[in-house]
């Protein structure tokens, strides 16, 4: 990943808004910048260091182990492979939540972000009430994962929710969607998609950001509101559209809440939502093989980390940073 | 500070007619009442008693039991108003904690090169990929060992990392905001004698204001509803938050207080939708590059 | 920390960032938060396990409802009262997470002194020797069983030791909506009918009623035992299990042929009802006649339902059902005063005044004597009931079984998983019940 995401000091910008003359110096370490970059990021590093790295070390060992939480570190035994040769082998289930994750999050995650870029265009410009309105979107992601949620969204899709109390209305003979192991997927999807406040918030930010003069311009240029948008807010959006579609590919991949309110913490009905992490949760409180659970949510880090490159290498085609850096 | 300092940006903004405004009001509404019929189905139930609530799953209630909002707000040994102090504390500190820390990590990634830069920025992406779960008995376990779990103040273990920038997405997110500063900024600010810690104060951090009030708001709303951690590191009913406090509504084995669960977690979203209104007013148009370029 | 936390608390106007006095200071705060941040946490450690005022404290640690909270609070208070010496740190919350931070607590080397479990994870702790061998202390004397049921109290013995004390007595109860079956002139469930007159009479209620007569219990793992040991097998025998693959059809099988008779519900509502939660049995939901719970959960459930109902054992010969320890205490092997702890799970099972306070709330009192005077006491109706139908059916209960192995509760998440998929029809019992037992192997083994 590394390679990816380090500025290359040969390529040259595209940018449009800045003039050429501000490349000097980007390619050497300026005089005292080394350490002025080392001084801001100590907290981090030190977070690193100290906080983040060695439960993440840790985890990795105990993937080569048979820990189960209530044995002491001193007493766990190493497996070796064991935990990574039986994920591929011989565990059905693990198999199943992978293809539960990889359809949830493709369907899930660009339909999630359609609709956050939606509303927060609807909801960009200043007018009266319109923080309300921000708001009101934002709502259903206030309720996160909490027990409430649970009862309100098997109240919503179940038999006789109010959901097919609307399709009644047209006539249609709806299904108990919560409670279907062939829908209980889609109700899992609707529940992500309905909490989209976050990335709106972000793509509201975003289109903050977009220098007003960039639009006189355009204006002046005698461009329309679409070709606006496209020749202006696409562009000067493209970092935080990246940014949103890196971390909901992760947080779709990652989909722990939803699928654990709304199951019970089961994965049911029959695992139809028994999404990657949930199954990993199980597995390691639940069943104790926290060993196991580790090397599960190794190999999901390597698998999103590919898709994390992936991402990065392709942005550098399509995301456009006003600091005349690609990466 | 003066009221007339502070107008509000919506009032100030002269109103743009247009032709088609009502109807885009019509389908925001439209599209609210959809969004939020769950939301108004919570409503209705937190004033249902408990055996409507397991058979009437209408939206309003046939008795009308307001009584659910006092029994929950007293239903415990500590009133419901001490995890509400203690959510808000822990919130508020995790803004400052992660506003503060991610900031001075972006800006050394955003803008400033140093030996291994891209190392570090891959790591710091990496550490966001790693499911929570298998973390946190090692993190349990690195605290106590650091003597941080079941202090005097049981709150340290969810704070510290807060304000050493362990939350990538934050740092991440301010990244992306503050490689959309264009860089002359930085060259203007440069050639009149500024160093980095100088662009980072005259520059980027008056510019980074829509990445800031972002990365509160989720820093707020997140840890408002953040039950795992929380969980796992307070145990004293005293010391208890929202998310941990609503859970002790519902014993499934036991005893289960539906009604007042509902009506706390009503009241609970107030805060937190408070603070979303608030600070989304400070995501304000215009940041207009060219005043800030002389 | 205090200098960070001013411009955040005076942000939300929105107006603090626009000042470069308060971007200064927020720079100042975030230097001295750094700074700070090592000092805080060495002071911190500095007051971990401090003892206070030559006081032993013991830190208990249990799930349940507010209710339960008040209860045992007051009960632990009294013992505080005789024994001034010994203050408690109590930490409870619902069952959601418990065991999840139980775990932790416990890998982390501190687990409380004292902590509630129960059949799912009691032979889990006990055999990584987290639970203290109560044995020496129950044959000294210091506690004391002499007043439980022989088999309850061994209930709690795994490999041989004694891992948990039974902090109150259950049995499965059978629940049924009294009032839609008399209001419909049809005969009460009686104790003693056969499986097959239980799904007959079901099948009759849901016909004249239009209520499914019975809620599916094919993956209800406590009905599913019950019929085991009615079979003459067991649900585990050793290390190993009790049953077969063509028990287990038979099982299913019976319950397909239920289904297929409408005698139960539709499968996405007997989904609904495979959820433990009280709140969600159908007999309270009004999706089903009856419901399989336990016997003490009845004041619970009346309080979801206006409708009177009434309890039975489960169906077939009442001797496949057992005294079973509804959940217990244990005790931390490493814990410091482990002779107080196992003196207050003794005064909490023994005491009269505490065994008073305690009431029904976590299963009948395993004190016989005690029992009787909590019975005669009572004013909760139904608790009176279902004390009356436990007393009863204790005449015919038989031995208890040993306690679940390591991966009992992977297995009942099997069992649910395997019967769903017989419910929904994505498997035929035969499958549904291969597919099961190969789960449950590889679920003990490991």
């Amino acid at each position: 990943m590394a390679l990816t995401t380090a500025p290359d000091p040969t390529r040259r910008g595209t940018g449009s808004v800045r003039p050429d003359a501000n490349r000097r110096g980007t390619g050497r370490i300026r005089h005292g910048e080394g350490l002025a970059g080392y001084v801001f990021l100590s907290p981090w590093l030190i977070g690193l260091m100290g906080i983040t790295a060695i439960p993440m070390l840790l985890s990795l060992y105990l993937s080569f182990t048979n820990y189960d939480i209530l044995t002491p570190f001193s007493e766990v035994e190493w497996v070796g492979l064991a935990n990574y040769e039986r994920m591929f082998t011989s565990d059905p289930s693990w198999w199943h939540s992978v293809r539960v994750t990889l359809s949830f999050a493709l369907i899930a995650v660009p339909l999630k972000l359609a609709a956050a870029l939606g509303v927060a265009l609807l909801l960009n410009r200043a007018w009266r009430g319109v923080g309300l309105f921000r708001g009101l979107f934002y709502l259903p992601s206030l309720l996160g994962g909490s027990v409430a949620l649970a009862i309100v969204w098997v109240n919503m899709f179940n038999r006789d929710g109010a959901f097919n109390s609307f399709l009644a209305l047209f006539g249609i003979q709806g299904k108990p969607w919560v409670n279907d192991p062939d829908w209980a997927l889609e109700t899992l999807m609707v529940l992500a998609i309905w909490q989209f406040g976050a990335p709106m918030v972000i793509f509201l930010a975003g289109l903050k950001q977009v220098p007003t003069e960039l639009y006189e311009a355009a204006a002046v240029d005698g461009a329309g509101k679409f070709r606006q948008f496209v020749n202006v807010t696409l562009p000067m959006l493209s970092p935080v559209i990246f940014f949103n579609l890196v971390l909901e590919t992760i947080n779709g991949f990652q989909g722990f809440t939803a699928a654990f309110v709304l199951s019970n913490g089961t994965g049911g009905p029959v695992d139809s939502t028994l999404m990657y992490t949930l199954n990993l949760y199980i597995t390691g409180f639940t069943d104790l093989e926290m060993g196991y659970a580790s090397a599960m949510a190794w190999v999901f880090l390597i698998a999103i980390a590919i898709i994390t490159v992936v991402f990065f290498s392709t942005g550098r085609f399509w995301v456009h940073y006003s600091d005349g850096e690609d990466r | 500070m003066v009221a007339g300092t502070v107008a509000p940006p919506v009032a100030t903004r002269p109103q743009r007619p247009r032709s088609r405004s009502w109807l885009r009001l019509i389908v925001l509404l439209a599209i609210v009442a959809v969004v939020l019929y769950p939301l108004f189905w919570m409503i209705g139930t937190s004033v249902k008693s408990q055996e409507e609530i397991v058979n009437n799953i209408g939206l309003l209630p046939r008795n009308f039991t307001p009584g659910n909002y006092t029994d929950g707000w007293t239903n415990f040994d500590v009133s419901f108003a001490r995890f509400f102090l203690n959510s808000a504390m822990v919130s508020l500190l995790t803004v400052v904690g992660n506003a503060v820390s991610c900031l001075l990590a972006a800006y050394a990634f955003a803008r400033l090169k140093f030996r291994l830069r891209g190392l570090w920025f891959a790591v710091m992406i990496g550490t966001l990929l790693l499911p929570g779960h298998v973390l946190i008995v090692p993190q349990y376990i690195l605290f106590r060992t650091l003597g941080l779990v079941g202090g005097e103040w049981p709150y340290l273990p969810l704070l510290i990392p807060q304000f050493l920038a362990t939350e990538a997405f934050f740092v991440f997110l301010m990244v992306q905001f503050m490689r959309g500063i264009p860089r002359e900024l930085d060259e203007a600010a440069r050639i009149d004698g500024a160093n980095a810690f100088g662009i980072f104060r005259h520059v980027i951090l008056p510019l980074s204001r829509p990445a800031l009030v972002t990365t509160a708001i989720f820093s707020f709303i997140w840890t408002w509803n953040d039950f795992f951690r929380q969980l796992v590191f307070l145990s004293d009913l005293s010391d208890y938050t929202v998310p941990v406090a609503l859970t002790l509504f519902i014993d499934s084995t036991s005893q289960s207080a539906v009604g007042p669960m509902f009506a706390m977690a009503v009241l609970s979203l107030l805060p937190v939708f408070g603070f979303f209104v608030a600070f989304q007013r400070m995501l304000v148009e215009g940041i207009n590059t060219s005043g800030l370029k002389g | 920390m205090h200098p960070a936390t001013h411009p955040t608390a005076s942000a939300p106007d929105g107006r603090t960032y626009r000042t470069p006095l308060l971007r200064r200071r927020l720079l100042r705060g975030l230097l001295a938060a750094v700074v700070a941040l090592p000092l805080v946490g060495a002071a911190a450690a500095c007051g971990d396990d401090a003892a206070s005022d030559g006081k032993t404290k013991i830190s208990i640690f249990w799930w349940g409802g507010e209710a339960r909270a008040q209860l045992t609070e007051q009960a632990l208070d009294l013992y505080t009262q005789e024994n001034p010496d010994v203050v408690f740190e109590k930490t409870w919350q619902a069952n959601q997470g418990y065991f999840d931070k139980l775990a932790t607590l416990t890998a982390g080397g501190s687990p409380p002194d004292i902590f509630q479990i129960d059949d799912n994870y009691l032979t889990e702790y006990a055999a990584r020797n987290t639970t203290l061998d109560l044995t020496p202390y129950q044959q000294s004397g210091d506690l004391d069983t002499s007043k439980f049921p022989e088999s309850l109290w061994q209930y709690g013995v795994v490999d041989g030791k004694l891992a948990g004390l039974a902090a109150g007595e259950n049995t499965q109860g059978l629940v049924y909506n009294k009032t839609l079956v008399t209001k419909n002139g049809l005969p009460e469930p009686t104790t003693g009918m056969s499986w097959e007159e239980h799904i007959a009479w079901a099948e009759q209620v849901s016909k004249k009623t239009g209520v499914p007569g019975t809620m599916d219990a094919s993956a209800v793992d406590k009905a599913f035992w019950v019929w085991l040991r009615q079979q003459g097998k067991d649900l585990y025998s050793g290390n190993d299990l009790g049953f077969t693959v063509e028990d287990v059809t038979r099982w299913f099988e019976l319950w397909k042929d239920a289904r297929e008779r409408g005698a139960t519900p539709t499968p996405d509502v007997i989904h609904e009802g495979n959820a433990t939660d009280i709140t969600k049995q159908l007999v309270v939901t009004g999706k089903a006649a009856t419901s399989w719970v336990w016997v003490n959960q009845m004041p619970e459930l009346k309080k979801n339902t206006s409708d009177e109902l009434g309890v039975i054992a489960y169906p077939g010969d009442p001797s496949g059902q057992w005294a079973r320890a509804a959940m217990y205490w244990s005790v931390f092997r490493g814990s410091k005063n482990a002779d107080i702890a196992v003196d207050v799970i003794n005064f909490l099972a023994n005491d009269p005044d505490a065994v008073k306070l305690l009431g029904t709330d976590r299963g009948l009192p395993s004190n016989l004597d005690l029992r009787r005077v909590v019975s005669d006491d009572t004013t909760d109706e139904a608790m009176k009931q279902s004390i009356a139908v436990e007393t009863e059916l204790a005449e015919s209960f038989g031995e208890s079984p040993q306690v679940p192995i390591k991966g009992h509760s992977k297995v009942r998440a099997e069992l649910t998983k395997a019967a769903e998929n017989a419910q929904y029809g994505r498997a035929t019992p035969a499958e549904a019940a291969a597919q099961f037992v190969e789960a449950c192997k590889a679920a003990i083994a490991s």
